[in-house]
C-alpha cells in the first residue's frame, strides 16, 4: 500500500508543496489575512481550495527559540473515520492507499467532517452545487505510476512516497540513526489504527498542528458495538413485542369472556330468583 | 384579503408570517449556498439545525410509536383517545424534519442514493434508512382517518390486507441493508411472518382495525432511529465534550425519546385544547403524568450512572459553559419535572401538567442542542453561534409543522369525540 513519509526536520518551509498541490489539482488561490500566533503561516487553515498546508510553529528547540514546520493534509487512514461515517460510500479507502471521494453520490451531510479526528475534509460553503474536498494523495498521478505532486516538488526530500511498510522501516531507521534529533514517535504509525501518511519530527507532533490524544483503535471501533447490536435488537423486539401483545390481548379477551359469563350467570340467577318469586306472588 | 386578516387570530398570523419568512430564507439558501444563511464552518459542520430540527424534532415525534405501542401492543386502552393525534404529530413531524434535512444537506438531490450505495458500517446509513422506512410506516399508520374522512371504504379494506405484507417486506430489506446478512434477514422475516400467521389464524386475538405488525414495525423502526441518532456521535470521541460523549449515547437517546413522548402528548393536548378547542381528556393526561416520574427516574439513573462509570463527574463539577449547560439540561429538564410530576395535586391540574410537561420538552431540546452544538464547541478556537437566518429557518419549519397539525386537526377525524367508538 502506498504511503508518504514527511520528515519535518528536513522541511525548510518553502511551501513548494502547497503550490504544487494547487497547480496539479487546479485549485484557485484564496484571499488570506494576517492572524495571530503562527507567524508566516499562510493561509490560516486547510480549506476547500487548500488541501495541504505548511504550518509555521514558533517553538523551543534545543534550548532556543525556533521555527518548526509541519505539513497538514489528509492522513489517508488504513481504516478511515470518514469512510466509516459516509452513508453512501462517497468516501472510500482504495487498496492502493489513497482515500478518495466521489461527489456524484455524496449527500453533503458533512458527517465525514464531524468524524475525521484529523479535521481534514472541507466543505464548499459558498456554493450551491457544493462538494466535500480534501487531499487525494494525487490518486490520479499515483494511478499513472507517478508520485504525488507535493512529493515531486519538495526540494529537500522532506516528503517521500513509497510502500508503507518500507517507509515505516525507513522512519524507524532515521530515529535509530539519530536518536537525539527526533521525537521517538512516528505520527501515523498507530494513530486511529494507522495511516498512510507518516510524520517524523524533533518536537512533539501536536506542536506542528497535529491532533493529540488519539486512540490507536480505528474510528469504527467506537460505533461498532451499537451497529453490531442492530440485528439482535430487531429480532428481540420482533419476538418480544409480538409475544407481549399476544399475552396481553389474550388476557383481555379472557377477562372479557369471564365478564360475559358472569353477566350471563347473573341474568340466569336473576331469572331463577324471579321465577319462584313470580309464582309466589 | 382584509377578510382573511379579520378572521385570523394574531397567534395564527404570527405562525403564517414565520412560516412564510422561513420558506423565503430557504429559497435564498438554495440560491446562495449554505454559507450565506448559516454560521456553519469546517470546524462546526453541524449546528442549530442538526440539534433542533433533526435530533430534537425526531425525539419529539416519539409520541407516535410510544402511544401506539402502549395502546395496541401493551393493551393500555385508556390511552386510545390519544393515538390518532400522536401518530399525526409524528407523521407531520417526520415530514417537516425531512424537509429541514433537505435544507441542511449540501447535495440533497443525491438523497435517493442511500437506497443503492450501502455502507453497513455507517451510523448515518442507519439513520437514512430509518428516516425513509419509518416515514413509510407512519404514512400507513396515518391513513385510516383519511380513509374515514373521504369514505374510502374499499381502499381501507385493501390497506388492512396489504399493510402486513408491506411491513414484512420493508423490515426484511432493512435488516438486510443493516447487516448484509441473509441469515439475519430470514430470521427477522420469519419472526414477523410467524406473528402475522398467529394473528390471522385467530390464535392471538387482534384488533381488526389496526394491523399489529404495523405497530410492531413502528416500535422497531423508532427504536432503531432514536438510538441511531445517538450512535452518530459515538464516532466523534475527540470532539464531543466528555459530559455527553458516551458509548451509551444510543441508549440515552432512546430512553430520553421515550421519556419525552407522554410529556409531548400532554403538552400538545392542553395547548391544542386552548387553540383548537378540542377537549383534553384530563383523566387520561393525569394518568400519563403519573407515569412520568418512572420514565424520568430511569433516564436520570442511567444518565448519572453512565457519567459516574465514565469518570466524568469532575467535568460536571468544573466551572465552564459546558458544565453550566449540562446542569441546566439535567436540573430544569429532568429533576425539576420529576419532582413536579410526583405531586398528586399538580398532576390533576391543567396548569401544573402543562408546566411540568413543557419542562421535559425543554430539557429534551436542551439535551440535543448540547450534544450537537454546545458539547462540540472548542472554546480555544472559533466559537459557533447560529446566524439569525438559521434561527428563522428553524422557526419557520416549526411554524409549518404547527400549521400542518392544525390543518389535519380541523379536517380529519383525529379526536375521540368525533370518531366512532369502534376504533
Amino acid at each position: 500500500m502506498n504511503a508518504m513519509l514527511i520528515d519535518s526536520t528536513r522541511c525548510v518551509g518553502c511551501r513548494a508543496c502547497q503550490i504544487a498541490c494547487k497547480s496539479w489539482n487546479e485549485l484557485p488561490s484564496e484571499k488570506t489575512q494576517f492572524f495571530a500566533g503562527k507567524g508566516y503561516q499562510n493561509p490560516k487553515d486547510l480549506s476547500a481550495t487548500t488541501w495541504t498546508l505548511i504550518t509555521y510553529n514558533e517553538t523551543k528547540r534545543r534550548g532556543r527559540f525556533d521555527w518548526v514546520f509541519g505539513k497538514r493534509q489528509c492522513m489517508h487512514c488504513l481504516l478511515p473515520a470518514c469512510a466509516t461515517a459516509c452513508p453512501v460510500t462517497a468516501l472510500k479507502k482504495t487498496p492502493e492507499g489513497p482515500v478518495v471521494y466521489d461527489s456524484s453520490i455524496c449527500l453533503g451531510c458533512r458527517y465525514c467532517q464531524l468524524a475525521c479526528p484529523f479535521d481534514v475534509p472541507r466543505f464548499e460553503w459558498d456554493k450551491v452545487f457544493t462538494k466535500i474536498t480534501k487531499c487525494t494523495m494525487c490518486a490520479d498521478r499515483v494511478a499513472e505510476g507517478m508520485e504525488p505532486a507535493c512529493c515531486k516538488a519538495c526540494p529537500t526530500d522532506a516528503i517521500v512516497f513509497g510502500e508503507r511498510s518500507k517507509l515505516l522501516a525507513e522512519a524507524h531507521a532515521r530515529i535509530d540513526a539519530n536518536p537525539l534529533n527526533y521525537v521517538h514517535h512516528v505520527f501515523g504509525e498507530k494513530e486511529m489504527g494507522g495511516t498512510c501518511v507518516l510524520h517524523l519530527s524533533d518536537v512533539p507532533h501536536q506542536e506542528l498542528g497535529h491532533a493529540g490524544g488519539l486512540s490507536e483503535e480505528p474510528a469504527s471501533a467506537y460505533s461498532r458495538p451499537a451497529m453490531a447490536s442492530i440485528p439482535f435488537v430487531l429480532t428481540g423486539l420482533g419476538i418480544g413485542l409480538g409475544a407481549v401483545s399476544w399475552v396481553v390481548n389474550r388476557r383481555q379477551q379472557l377477562a372479557a369472556q369471564q365478564k360475559e359469563i358472569e353477566r350471563l350467570h347473573e341474568i340466569a340467577e336473576q331469572a331463577e330468583g324471579k321465577e319462584p318469586g313470580g309464582t309466589n306472588s | 384579503m382584509t377578510d382573511f386578516f379579520k378572521r385570523t387570530s394574531s397567534g395564527l398570523l404570527v405562525l403564517y408570517a414565520l412560516a412564510a419568512f422561513g420558506l423565503l430564507l430557504i429559497v435564498y439558501r438554495f440560491v446562495m449556498g449554505l454559507g450565506a444563511v448559516t454560521n456553519l464552518s469546517d470546524s462546526y459542520p453541524w449546528g442549530l439545525w442538526i440539534g433542533v430540527d433533526v435530533l430534537a424534532g425526531i425525539a419529539l415525534a416519539s409520541g407516535g410509536f410510544v402511544v401506539a405501542g402502549t395502546v395496541h401492543l401493551f393493551g393500555a386502552n385508556k390511552y386510545h383517545s390519544l393515538t390518532r393525534t400522536a401518530i399525526t404529530t409524528a407523521f407531520l413531524g417526520y415530514l417537516i424534519f425531512i424537509f429541514g434535512l433537505i435544507v441542511d444537506l449540501g447535495r440533497p438531490w443525491n438523497l435517493w442514493r442511500a437506497l443503492f450505495n450501502w455502507n453497513h458500517t455507517s451510523p448515518m446509513f442507519e439513520v437514512a434508512w430509518c428516516v425513509m422506512l419509518y416515514t413509510s410506516v407512519l404514512l400507513m399508520e396515518f391513513l385510516p382517518p383519511v380513509f374515514e374522512r373521504f369514505k374510502l371504504t374499499a381502499l381501507h379494506e385493501k390497506w388492512k390486507t396489504m399493510v402486513p405484507w408491506a411491513i414484512v417486506f420493508i423490515l426484511g430489506i432493512f435488516t438486510f441493508a443493516m447487516t448484509d446478512s441473509l441469515i439475519w434477514t430470514v430470521v427477522v422475516v420469519f419472526v414477523l411472518l410467524f406473528w402475522e400467521l398467529v394473528f390471522r389464524a385467530g390464535l392471538s386475538p387482534r384488533s381488526i382495525q389496526m394491523p399489529l405488525l404495523m405497530i410492531i414495525a413502528g416500535v422497531m423502526f423508532s427504536t432503531m432511529h432514536q438510538s441511531s441518532l445517538g450512535t452518530l456521535f459515538t464516532l466523534a470521541p475527540h470532539k464531543l465534550h466528555p459530559l455527553w460523549y458516551s458509548p451509551m449515547l444510543p441508549v440515552l437517546f432512546l430512553l430520553s425519546a421515550v421519556m419525552v413522548a407522554p410529556a409531548m402528548v400532554i403538552f400538545e393536548s392542553i395547548v391544542a385544547e386552548r387553540s383548537l378547542g378540542h377537549r383534553a381528556h384530563m383523566n387520561v393526561l393525569s394518568s400519563l403524568g403519573r407515569a412520568m416520574p418512572w420514565l424520568l427516574g430511569i433516564y436520570l439513573v442511567v444518565k448519572v450512572g453512565d457519567l459516574l462509570a465514565r469518570g466524568a463527574v469532575s467535568d460536571a463539577l468544573s466551572i465552564s459553559w459546558q458544565s453550566f449547560s449540562w446542569w441546566g439540561e439535567v436540573l430544569l429538564g429532568v429533576v425539576l419535572p420529576f419532582t413536579l410530576f410526583l405531586s398528586q395535586d399538580l398532576v390533576q391540574k391543567r396548569v401544573g401538567l402543562l408546566t411540568a410537561a413543557a419542562l421535559v420538552v425543554l430539557g429534551l431540546v436542551w439535551n440535543r442542542v448540547n450534544v450537537a452544538v454546545v458539547g462540540m464547541i472548542d472554546l480555544e478556537g472559533d466559537v459557533y453561534f447560529p446566524y439569525w437566518a438559521e434561527i428563522f429557518i428553524t422557526l419557520g419549519l416549526i411554524s409549518l409543522g404547527i400549521l400542518g397539525y392544525r390543518l389535519a386537526s380541523l379536517h380529519l377525524p383525529l379526536h375521540e369525540e368525533e370518531t366512532a367508538a369502534t376504533h
